[in-house]
């Protein structure tokens, strides 16, 4: 009887110290930008629409069920570039960084229309049905990350007899005024570049397995090679047409 | 043996049927092997069986077809050889080594080990199969297990085969050599070739070569005590005296040794079918049981795998329920059966018991089975021999009386005593009887020795004698030399005198003296006068009176008195008179006593100590001796055994004046029980006697009745350590918890039986080891303790994990890291903490009760230490997090998106995006300081683990070094880890920053503030309840 009353006071007491030394150590921290980031030096890739397991991707133009869930999770992902969401954001100068002092940071317009064929607007089946998919890649938000030189977004198939590629903007340019990143919190409404990738699948050759890799070029201080990180500035999809 | 059925001699055992059919029905329950070692055990209690010695000796050399004189012929010799093998002791089987390793690597935690590893396979096999993306991990982490198991396997392997090695250095191989005659030469042969009916020729110094049947001899005295515990050497002769072969004059025992003379014997038995190879062989076949220590380690081991199997399997299901995939639950259930399993902790005792074996050793015990330590440790009783454990095993004069006085002589081991009135005229002549009626004598080359540690030759009495004489008089040898022997007489039982008749110049004249010495009754009845202050008078009634009341005030002290008297011849026997002692041609009457001198084998100078602490340690001390019982209780009120102001029922029945039978058995605390006595009780009467008196001698007892002492104290609870030396000692020594034999004069066979071999022959020695046994059971807990605590914070993250579906906080490879890594050293360097308090000064621990891990060491570990701990990492694991970007609250039921490897832009709480890869670098930081952590609390656990009622402050930190480098070396070791580069490659641990290791800090400070007041309260109300329920 009186143990348990005992224990009950040790773990009452422990519970209370723990969180007491919880809340000190919340208190520390900041809200704006995490203590620390040399975890997160540098971006890796994600592609969308995100795979179910692996990254493959198999489709038949003539089935629409085959794409339809890829469809459904490129518009959605493309739901906070739509021009209604986007019209309160600024249009900001191209080629430069975007530096902030603040108090208000502003979030620059990303205008969908840069992805061209995959945009959405003129294709809604993203060129699947025309056995011509897109894939949108995108570079993961870091806090204060300043690329240097002219950072883009690199595709190639590996064979060229299966598909061929074609990236939006062109060239896959990333556009240097979409950083630094400043945070959730002060960066409110904050679009990241994307750059679009259309496979064209040579008819004859499918049902084959195209394989594309996209890396980030052109910027000394963006990693596309890591021995264990395989997504760490760089991107390897597998893409099937079923005839 | 010779064949023959005739009925053995009754035991004592069979007077006590009772106890037999309780036996019986006991052992009925239990397996065939085990009701045969029980017959065995009966079998051992009955005497030897044969009937050689009945034979004459035609009937002998018909019956070996032998010739008396000229032996076998050697091819026959061959041929026996061939039939019967050779002439050794079957050595006791052994477990092969291949079994041992095998027990190390399945028992124990081992099993659960090995599960885990195979799920590990079971869990890649399945992945493989299943899904396309695998990982090794699986893999990995198998093998680590096999690893971890086949390498604490090997290392208890080594530990026990070294421990079993200082056992073989110890077996003194005995490449002997025999004479025989076979086909009318003489032959030296190796005793391994000697073959039953073989003719034998042994002499004095010669260890005998198999069983004799003497058929001629010449003063031929063999010391049987190896055999029988009677030391005094025995005559052997062609004679059948005895209905008993082991007390009949005609027969030698195998491995005994000749002291004097020399003899011809024919071989009735080789080998193990000798007397000595029966026992030996019968020994080795008894069961032995399991050590305290075993059993507790035993139960420990159950504990730990049912919380281990219990939590494994209540988590499994519950990460079922919960919607985990089978795969996920079995990869569940093997890191919370790695938490569990403290994987080092078996590695550990066996060092401490190690390290304690050493330190014993040290001390002149030498332990054979490591788990003895602790056994002598738990010993509430010891059973002890008196020759030569408890005494010097030296006959040494202890009183003379001449001039009317008794005189004390110096016992001690050292001769640093005081001296008696050398002035004397009478012990001036006492001196010189002593000296030259006497046949004992020094072995040459010996003039460097102290005269005490000198070897002689001849029997006990006489050897002490010799030395007194050395040391108090002068030279024996220049006196024999002055005063030549002219003839003798020696001395034999019937006559219990010794006379010779020497040589005496003065001048030029020559006279004869005739001195004598013997049975002090005898050596009256031969007298007239007495010899005060160098004169004779008359040897009145007053003067007899006088004697009587001497001899009986010495006898009564439990020594052999000797009378010494002597005659000074008339002139008419002149130089060169031949005397001849058949027809006595020379008086022998109206001689002049001298005095008396009495002997004894003094006490051990550290017994009466050694006894005492035993006595305020709570340990029965039980002397078995086959002495006299005056003399067994002299001895034992000399050491203590018998306290100063205990009585018996005799001296009770003695001081009231009223028949002993009118005593009340329970008012007297001390008892001393004859062996004939012993015969003829029956269990619940031994049952009486032992929990009765406090003081037991046992006296005249027989070594198998050591066997039924050591039963009877057993059945009352007790856990019984045992002394011996001679072969039939064994079966006690094997049957008892912990066995000791003697290094200098015990048998090989008991040696064999033994746990633990005294290098010194000396009870105090054992004494020693009951307080290292002590010492470690304790350390062991504290051991232990510290050990198990670091479980819960191994085993909680696992459970949070499943729980909450946050990013795992300690992976199975950092827990193996804490287990086998940082946690070995400090654990293993408590075995080195003093002792609290006088150990001695408790009672021996009750093994129903005083477990080695009982509930509120449990509740310490787990339920409060490691609370803290865990605690301690889990707020470490959640600053590295929070630091990072991932705030706690956003951390709650991330773990599906977080394990996903093709999710490459989970959020933080900021908003960053991360790739699989770079969250887990993140996870593994956590990982690596949840480990950290944790050697930083058990920085605490260890300090605290120190003690167990006192403060640290009162224990001090300084006296245990290895504890200190066991701190360092923790730290030292998680540092290396977590700093070494590579390490991030091989064991997924990375760098720290330092305030990441300051983060468990003030949890250290709580554990170790805590523990302080826990054990102030403890000590401020003994026997409060904190005290009940905490003090493990």
């Amino acid at each position: 009887g009186l143990i348990l009353l005992f224990y009950l006071v040790f773990y009452g007491f422990l519970a209370a110290l723990f969180s007491f030394t919880m809340w000190v150590m919340l208190q520390t921290l900041n809200d704006e930008r995490p203590k620390y980031q040399d975890q997160i030096t540098s971006p890796g890739l994600m592609v969308f629409p995100k795979p179910v397991t692996a990254l493959e991707y198999t489709f038949s133009r003539n089935d629409p069920a085959s794409y339809e869930a890829y469809v459904r999770d490129l518009k959605n992902f493309l739901k906070p570039y739509a021009l209604e969401a986007q019209k309160n954001l600024s249009v900001c100068n191209k080629g430069g960084l975007f530096e902030q002092n603040g108090p208000e940071y502003i979030a620059c317009q990303f205008p969908v229309s840069l992805l061209d064929e995959c945009s959405g607007a003129n294709d809604p089946d993203f060129g699947y049905s025309q056995g011509n998919p897109c894939i949108l890649v995108k570079m993961n938000r870091i806090i204060g990350l300043k690329p240097q030189g002219q950072p883009r977004i690199d595709c190639d198939s590996q064979d060229t007899s299966i598909a061929t590629i074609i990236t939006y903007p062109p060239n896959g340019v990333i556009d240097l005024k979409y950083f630094p990143y400043y945070g959730k919190k002060r960066h409110v409404g904050y679009l990241q570049p994307l750059v679009a990738v259309q496979l064209r699948f040579v008819p004859e050759n499918a049902g084959q397995e195209a394989t594309v890799t996209c890396k980030i070029e052109g910027s000394d201080n963006l990693k596309n090679q890591d021995d264990r990180d395989k997504f760490l500035g760089r991107v390897v999809f597998k893409f099937t047409m079923r005839a | 043996m010779g064949g023959g059925q005739k009925k053995g001699t009754v035991t004592p055992h069979e007077h006590n049927p009772r106890s037999r059919s309780k036996k019986r029905t006991k052992s009925g329950k239990k397996t065939k092997m085990k009701k045969k070692n029980k017959r065995d055990l009966e079998e051992l209690k009955k005497e030897v069986i044969m009937d050689d010695h009945k034979l004459t000796l035609e009937e002998l050399s018909a019956k070996y077809s032998v010739d008396l004189t000229k032996g076998l012929s050697p091819q026959k010799a061959k041929e026996i050889l061939l039939r019967d093998g050779p002439n050794t002791l079957t050595p006791p089987p052994t477990t092969p080594e291949w079994i041992k390793f095998c027990k190390q690597l399945f028992g124990g935690f081992s099993l659960l080990l090995w599960t885990g590893a195979i799920l590990c396979f079971v869990a890649y096999g399945v992945q493989l199969h299943f899904q396309k993306e695998s990982t090794k991990d699986n893999v990995y982490l198998g093998c680590v297990l096999v690893l971890v198991v086949v390498i604490t396997g090997c290392f208890s392997y080594y530990q026990e085969s070294k421990s079993s090695k200082i056992m073989e250095s110890f077996k003194n191989l005995v490449p002997q050599q025999a004479l025989v005659i076979r086909g009318g030469q003489k032959m030296q042969i190796n005793v391994q070739e000697v073959v039953l009916g073989d003719l034998v020729e042994v002499k004095g110094g010669d260890r005998i070569p198999a069983d004799l049947r003497i058929i001629s001899s010449q003063g031929f005295k063999v010391d049987n005590s190896s055999l029988t515990g009677e030391s005094e050497p025995q005559t052997r002769s062609p004679e059948f005296t005895h209905e008993n072969p082991l007390e009949t004059r005609n027969i030698c025992f195998f491995s005994t040794n000749s002291v004097e003379g020399t003899a011809q014997g024919i071989v009735i038995a080789t080998g193990d079918s000798t007397v000595m190879g029966r026992i030996a062989s019968l020994t080795s076949g008894l069961a032995v049981g399991q050590t305290p220590i075993a059993a507790e380690i035993q139960h420990f081991i159950h504990l730990i795998t049912m919380v281990a199997i219990f939590l494994g399997v209540s988590f499994f299901a519950l990460s079922l329920i919960l919607g985990y995939s089978w795969l996920e639950a079995v990869i569940f259930l093997i890191g919370i059966i790695v938490a569990n399993v403290p994987e080092g902790l078996l590695a550990t005792v066996t060092v401490c018991l190690t390290l304690t074996a050493k330190r014993m050793a040290k001390k002149n015990c030498l332990v054979k089975n490591l788990e003895a330590v602790e056994t002598l440790g738990s010993t509430s009783t010891i059973c002890s021999d008196k020759t030569g454990t408890l005494t010097q095993n030296r006959m040494t004069v202890s009183h003379l009386w001449f001039d009317r006085v008794v005189y004390e002589a110096d016992t001690s081991e050292e001769q640093t005593g005081r001296s008696f009135a050398k002035g004397s005229e009478t012990w001036f002549i006492l001196a010189r009887i002593a000296g030259l009626c006497n046949r004992a004598d020094f072995k040459p080359q010996q003039e460097t020795v102290p005269v005490a540690k000198r070897a002689t030759t001849g029997d006990a009495s006489e050897s002490a004698l010799l030395k007194f004489i050395e040391q108090s008089h002068g030279s024996v040898a220049e006196m024999r030399e002055k005063y030549p022997k002219v003839a003798e007489i020696p001395f034999n039982s019937t006559n219990k005198y010794q006379m010779s008749i020497h040589l005496l110049r003065e001048g030029d004249s020559y006279s004869h003296v005739l001195l004598m010495k013997g049975a002090p009754e005898r050596i009256l009845d031969f007298c007239t006068s007495i010899l005060l202050d160098g004169q004779e008078y008359p040897l009145n009634n007053d003067m007899k009176e006088e004697f009587h009341n001497a001899y009986f005030q010495l006898g009564g002290l439990g020594e052999r008195v000797l009378g010494f008297c002597f005659l000074n011849l008339p002139s008419s026997f002149s130089k060169g008179y031949h005397f001849d002692t058949d027809e006595m041609n020379f008086p022998m009457d109206n001689l002049c006593f001298v005095g008396l001198i009495s002997m004894i084998d003094p006490p051990r100078a550290a017994v009466p100590d050694a006894v005492s602490k035993c006595r305020s340690a709570g340990i029965k001390v039980i002397m078995v001796t086959g002495d006299h019982p005056i003399t067994a209780k002299a001895i034992a009120k000399g050491v203590g055994i018998i306290s100063e102001d205990s009585e018996t029922v005799e001296d009770i029945a003695a001081r009231l004046r009223i028949p002993a039978s009118q005593v009340d058995p329970r008012a007297a605390k001390a008892v001393v029980v004859h062996g004939s006595e012993l015969k003829n009780l029956n269990s619940e009467q031994l049952d009486q006697i032992l929990l009765n008196h406090t003081e037991i001698v046992f006296a005249r007892t027989s070594p198998q009745q050591k066997l039924i002492i050591v039963e009877g104290c057993q059945r009352l609870g007790a856990i019984v350590a045992v002394t011996g030396d001679g072969v039939n000692d064994s079966p006690a020594l094997k049957k008892a918890d912990i066995g000791v034999a003697m290094g200098i004069t015990g048998s090989d066979v008991s040696k064999q039986a033994a746990d633990m071999i005294l290098l010194d022959d000396n009870f105090a020695s054992i004494v020693t080891g009951v307080e290292e046994g002590r010492l470690i059971f304790d350390n062991l807990k504290k051991s232990i303790a510290y050990t198990l605590t670091s479980n819960i914070p191994e085993v909680s993250p696992f459970l949070i994990f499943i729980v909450l579906s946050v990013p795992l906080p300690l992976g199975t490879i950092t827990i193996l890291c804490i287990d086998l890594g940082t946690d070995m050293l400090p654990a293993i360097s408590l075995a080195y903490e003093p002792a609290e308090s006088d150990i001695m000064k408790r009672l021996p621990r009750n093994p129903k009760k005083d477990k080695l891990v009982n509930q509120r060491l449990i509740g310490m570990a787990y339920g409060q230490i490691g609370m803290i701990q865990a605690v301690a990492g889990f707020f470490t694991y959640f600053v590295i997090l929070a630091e990072n970007g991932f705030k706690p609250r956003d951390l709650l039921g991330i773990r599906l998106f977080w394990e996903d490897r093709s999710l490459n832009d989970l959020e933080d709480s900021y908003g960053q995006q991360w790739t699989y890869e770079q969250r887990k670098v993140v996870e593994f930081t956590c990982q690596t300081a949840f480990f950290v952590s944790i050697v930083i609390v058990q920085w605490a656990d260890l300090i605290i683990c120190k003690t167990r009622r006192n403060s640290v402050f009162q224990q001090g930190m300084l006296k245990n070094k290895v504890l200190l480098i066991g701190l360092l070396e923790e730290t030292l070791l998680a540092a290396f880890l977590s700093y070494t580069p590579g390490m991030a490659l091989a064991m997924r641990m990375y760098p720290l920053k330092l305030m990441w290791w300051v983060c468990a800090i003030p949890y250290s400070f709580l554990i170790f503030a805590y523990d302080e007041t826990r054990r102030y309260f403890i000590r401020r109300w003994p026997g409060g309840w904190l005290e009940r329920e905490t003090y493990y």
